[in-house]
């Protein structure tokens, strides 16, 4: 056995040289080729070598699938959140298990989902809606949400923050026993909010506090960001259908671009 | 650079080999160097990934980051690395001679120290980036690592900043070394790749050098097609197995090279003030060793004003100490100030020992020696003169003309009414004299620290490792 | 077809990116480099022809992490970016407006980006603070290169900032200097492409500071942390070297007619020229190696290898040059070295100083 691993190796080794010097001429058609020989030489020297590699990760909660735990994640903070955020406040409040990766394609499922049969779930993970209507990236809601949580306009992004730094903070106030996970969240949120500048990482922090000072400075931009989505929200009630009502008009084109927007495009 | 090095280079050059540019060998080489090559994760400051280290060249150690994204890991490497250094490291304390101090307590200071080989000086800085990342670190609280983690730290930090201090030899960078005695012909920036500069030593340069499919670069960094092509699906396979054979066929390579450079420094004859500088690096050993056995705090994260003017004096001299020491063990080396005119070499062709001056009580000795030689002379009469011949004796200028130089010793020559035997040059032998010498001002006149003025920004808090240090998230 | 066209031929001149135009910054000097960059030939393409691949590559490692931190720094509503300038420039704490370049048609984009920051220096109320990917454009040699900057610019009371991240690590208060001065000569080229936007829309470009905002994560933490870098060196350096392109002119006159560095594929997409044909052609423009090019030139390995071929002292590092007192071959510096041969005027000093050195080269290695 060890001849033919030795074997395995001479030729793994002559497989990387080649596969290396054809990237580095930038021959792809001959990298590939050469990568699919090395992969299989490599899989035949693990069998060889090694018992059976497992796959990291088994499912840690049960029955909750993905769809359910974003939900429950979203519902939490009740505000427009990137999958970052998401897969933290599942993990410091709920059973956790996702990954960020998990959460990349989700919008567009829910969307053929609803598409082949509207309305056919009690809800929908969907897109935020930008000042053109269009899909904001990055950013997922619920379709139980008034159109006006669902759009975003210049100030949303952080006055959204501040909305789930605080609900996150007082989430922690209502549990009995917080978790580690949710007292490293609300220090790392607490810090990026003015007064927070004193919360260290890894010490103890006051949610209380924290509440506080995320509606503090909410406070300053509310006004005008509830005028900028009422005005949004309208325009999509007006123009979009119930598709993308939920997941955003496609992205506009040169031509209708002038009937939309206060800005005006100046090209 | 001095214009004798760049004419070796275009030598070496025109000759496809490396050519010297001193005689003897400017560095200490222990008998039992721990040859040292780190790997780093690309794209991050301190991650480690691999190392291939030891004392045995015959017997290399191999330790991998499986899962280098996983700081757990990240610091199980660093307690396996503190495993295998730490005994080295410790093992020159034993065997020590008591040093008497004038105005202080004698101390013991050890009969050899240790000495790490890096690859090159990204190797070094890796190195004292790897001692910051650890050396905080507490064995216990929220984020506790395994015992040897803190103090492994301290002591990289400690000999990669001896790398810094000019004429140490406890830390050496190996392209540094080899450069410090053979000029290649290529510029600086390519000899700081240890294959090609080891290429050019042994005469036969080839492109071949930078090919990472032929020779892997010597770290901290990888190849970027390597960590492509071969790290990252072994990564993402999960396979320890195949992460450490592909780690390995990065490091060994160079592990081969670091010892032959070895080999070709050890051809060299050690220079005569090598012994000098390793006794000081013998000495910091100890008082660092000393240091941490009494307890003392892991080095600041900066240095106060005063610790860090104090700090550059110190390096100053020695690197005044150092150019000199060279420039007297080493003719090749002198002759950058021949050619400067700040030295002379040449025969002497007439001497008169029992030349006098002064009358009465001030009537003292002062033997006149003529030197014919064809260097350059650009000194005043009246210039203080050292000779490497005579260690300790001072001479002084007389006149210079015409390829001619006269001068009288003043220093060194005995105390009676003739000279010393010996001390003063026979006719026809070869001397040479120069300007420099290694007798500086002492240190230069500091505050203590309580006393650093406003200006410097008021007496530093002492450094006390805060709880930030010790959790500062490594992730 | 203008000449400088004719000089790249048939392929559509290559784009360039901030970090081409930074590096055209590194050796002014060049004229093969200066033409080449100015026709838009894909230097990478031709060396790869010729039988010199560049020695560049990026880890994949090394993308993933600048990617990560990139999107750490402007998660949830860029909140750290928003703490850091809020210590650093005291940014007022209404000041919050966001908007995302990239929400729009790709197509659209430079003239979204243009409208924003129209709009922004026209003093509008509630024009916005942060803009994310904006567009940005640059003439080059009568080309306009597009800019993608994965940065955000910021104004505030009118005046506009460049923030530049980057994963490298600041420890302690210090960074890798090189790395450092790579931000710097980015950046430098985000400052000036956005000063020439607000110029051609009649704005006062130096409302655009020279302070740029370096973004970098802080000793061996994730956590962000952001320093002032002032980037006028930077700036002037790469102004006077966009100027010199746009005057390749007298470059341009210099060549002999009908010189090409075309490219044009053939079937299999290589070129269809033979190697040794575009090596000939390249030849007949000066170039000026220096060891820096190898960290910076895609020809580096091309130039080096004619600089060998050359005997050129230039091999060494410009600090023989200058030792050498300008002596350009190897033999000749050599041969007045030996005293094979004889000083040309002006040479005396230097002669005199290398048969000085190689006597005592002798003496001492005798």
């Amino acid at each position: 056995m060890s001849d033919r691993l030795d074997q395995l190796e001479r030729r793994i080794d002559e497989l990387r040289a080649g596969v290396r010097r054809a990237m580095r001429a930038r021959d792809a058609v001959t990298a590939r080729a050469l990568r699919a020989d090395l992969r299989a030489a490599e899989r035949t020297w693990d069998s060889l070598v090694s018992s059976p590699v497992q796959t990291p990760g088994g499912k840690r909660a049960g029955a909750t699938t993905v769809r359910e735990r974003v939900h429950q994640a979203l519902d939490a903070l009740g505000a427009p959140a990137q999958p970052r955020l998401i897969v933290a406040v599942s993990e410091a409040f709920f059973s956790g298990g996702l990954r960020s990766a998990q959460l990349t394609s989700i919008r567009r499922d829910e969307e053929r989902s609803f598409r082949s049969s509207p309305y056919g779930r009690p809800y929908y993970l969907c897109a935020a809606l930008t000042d053109r209507l269009s899909p904001a990236r990055g950013l997922l809601t619920l379709s139980a949400w008034p159109l006006e949580r669902r759009v975003v306009g210049p100030l949303s992004p952080r006055v959204d923050f501040l909305t789930c730094a605080a609900a996150v903070a007082q989430h922690i106030q209502r549990s009995a026993g917080p978790s580690p996970e949710s007292l490293r969240l609300v220090a790392r949120m607490g810090r990026n909010i003015p007064g927070g500048e004193l919360v260290e990482l890894g010490k103890d922090v006051d949610p209380g506090r924290v509440a506080e000072m995320a509606l503090a400075e909410l406070a300053v931009h509310l006004d005008r960001d509830t005028r900028d989505r009422a005005e949004l929200a309208a325009r999509a009630r007006e123009q979009l259908d119930d598709p993308a009502r939920l997941f955003g008009a496609a992205l506009l084109s040169a031509a209708n671009v002038g009937a939309l927007g206060k800005e005006g495009i100046t090209a | 650079m001095s214009l004798l090095t760049s004419l070796a280079k275009l030598r070496a050059l025109q000759e496809g080999r490396a050519q010297p540019i001193a005689t003897v060998r400017h560095c200490h080489l222990s008998d039992r160097p721990m040859v040292f090559i780190p790997l780093k994760l690309s794209g991050e400051a301190a991650a480690p990934l691999a190392a291939m280290f030891g004392t045995d060249r015959q017997a290399p150690q191999l330790l991998v980051v499986a899962q280098p994204r996983n700081r757990d890991l990240r610091f199980a490497f660093t307690a396996d690395l503190a495993g295998l250094l730490l005994p080295y490291l410790e093992s020159f304390l034993a065997d020590t001679e008591t040093v008497e101090r004038k105005n202080a307590d004698p101390y013991e200071r050890a009969l050899d120290a240790p000495q790490l080989l890096l690859p090159n000086r990204a190797g070094v800085a890796f190195t004292a980036l790897l001692g910051r990342s650890t050396r905080f670190r507490r064995t216990d609280g929220p984020y506790p690592v395994p015992e040897g983690v803190p103090l492994l730290g301290r002591w990289l930090t400690y000999l990669a900043e001896r790398a810094a201090y000019p004429g140490s030899s406890l830390t050496l960078a190996v392209t540094e070394e080899l450069s410090r005695h053979w000029a290649s012909g290529q510029s600086a920036l390519e000899d700081a790749n240890l294959a090609a500069l080891m290429a050019w030593v042994e005469g036969r340069p080839s492109d071949e050098a930078e090919d990472p499919l032929v020779w892997p670069p010597a770290g901290p960094a990888t190849d970027p097609g390597f960590d492509s092509e071969v790290l990252a699906p072994a990564i993402e396979n999960g396979s320890a197995e195949r992460i450490t054979e592909a780690l390995r066929t990065q490091l060994e390579p160079t592990w081969r090279l670091m010892w032959q450079a070895a080999d070709l420094l050890r051809t060299l004859p050690e220079g005569a003030s090598v012994a000098q500088r390793w006794e000081l690096d013998r000495g910091s050993y100890s008082g660092f060793a000393t240091q941490l056995a009494e307890g003392g705090p892991p080095q600041a994260r900066r240095d106060g004003a005063v610790a860090a003017a104090s700090r550059l004096s110190r390096m100053e001299r020695a690197q005044a100490s150092y150019d000199v020491q060279r420039a007297y063990d080493d003719p090749l080396i002198m002759a950058d100030h021949r050619l400067s005119g700040e030295a002379f070499a040449g025969e002497v062709v007439q001497t008169e020992p029992d030349n006098f001056e002064g009358e009465g009580r001030s009537r003292k000795l002062r033997p006149l020696v003529v030197v014919k030689t064809d260097d350059p002379v650009r000194l005043p009469p009246g210039s203080a003169l050292g000779t490497p011949q005579r260690k300790g004796q001072g001479a002084e200028l007389v006149e210079a003309a015409g390829g001619l130089v006269t001068l009288k010793i003043t220093k060194g020559m005995g105390r009676g009414k003739t000279p010393a035997p010996g001390s003063v040059p026979e006719v026809g032998e070869r001397v040479c004299y120069t300007t420099l010498t290694d007798d500086f001002q002492g240190a230069a006149t500091l505050p203590e620290p309580e006393a650093t003025p406003w200006t410097h920004g008021g007496p530093p808090l002492e450094y006390v490792p805060n709880d930030d240090d010790a959790r500062e998230a490594w992730e | 077809m203008r000449r400088i066209d004719a000089l790249r031929g048939t392929t559509p001149p290559k784009p360039h990116d901030a970090r081409a135009i930074a590096a055209l910054a590194a050796n002014p000097g060049c004229a093969r480099r200066a033409l080449m960059d100015g026709a838009g030939v894909d230097k990478d393409a031709a060396a790869r022809h010729l039988g010199f691949p560049a020695p560049f590559g990026q880890s994949p490692f090394a993308i993933t992490r600048g990617n990560q931190f990139e999107a750490l720094v402007k998660s949830d509503g860029c909140a750290e970016l928003l703490r850091m300038l809020r210590e650093l420039l005291e940014l007022p704490i209404a000041e919050v407006a966001y908007h995302d370049v990239e929400n729009v048609g790709a197509h659209l984009r430079h003239a979204h980006t243009r409208a924003l920051f129209e709009r922004a220096a026209r003093g509008e109320h509630d024009a916005g603070t942060l803009y994310d990917h904006p567009l940005l454009s640059l003439d080059i040699a009568g080309h306009t290169a597009y800019l993608e900057p994965d940065v955000v610019a910021f104004q505030l009371e009118g005046r506009f900032h460049i923030v530049e991240i980057k994963s490298f690590a600041i420890v302690d208060g210090q960074a890798d200097p090189a790395a450092v001065a790579a931000a710097a000569r980015q950046a430098a080229v985000y400052v000036l492409a956005l000063r020439t936007m607000l110029e051609e829309l009649g704005h006062d470009p130096l409302t655009v500071s020279h302070d740029v905002v370096l973004v970098c994560p802080e000793n061996f933490a994730n956590r962000p942390v952001a320093k002032l870098v002032d980037v006028r060196r930077q700036l002037a350096v790469l102004r006077r070297q966009l100027t010199r392109m746009t005057t390749l002119d007298r470059l341009l006159e210099e060549l002999p007619e009908g010189l090409t560095f075309d490219l044009e594929p053939g079937e299999d997409g290589l070129p269809l020229r033979r190697a040794a044909d575009l090596a000939d052609a390249l030849r007949g423009v000066t170039a000026r190696y220096a060891p820096d090019c190898l960290s910076t030139c895609d020809l580096c390995f091309f130039c080096r290898n004619e600089a060998r071929e050359e005997g050129a002292s230039d091999l060494l590092g410009r600090n023989v040059r200058d030792e050498l007192g300008g002596v350009a071959s190897v033999e000749e510096a050599l041969g007045l070295a030996d005293g094979t041969r004889a000083p040309r005027e002006g040479q005396e000093e230097i002669a005199r100083l290398l048969r000085g050195a190689e006597r005592l080269r002798q003496d001492c290695l005798a």
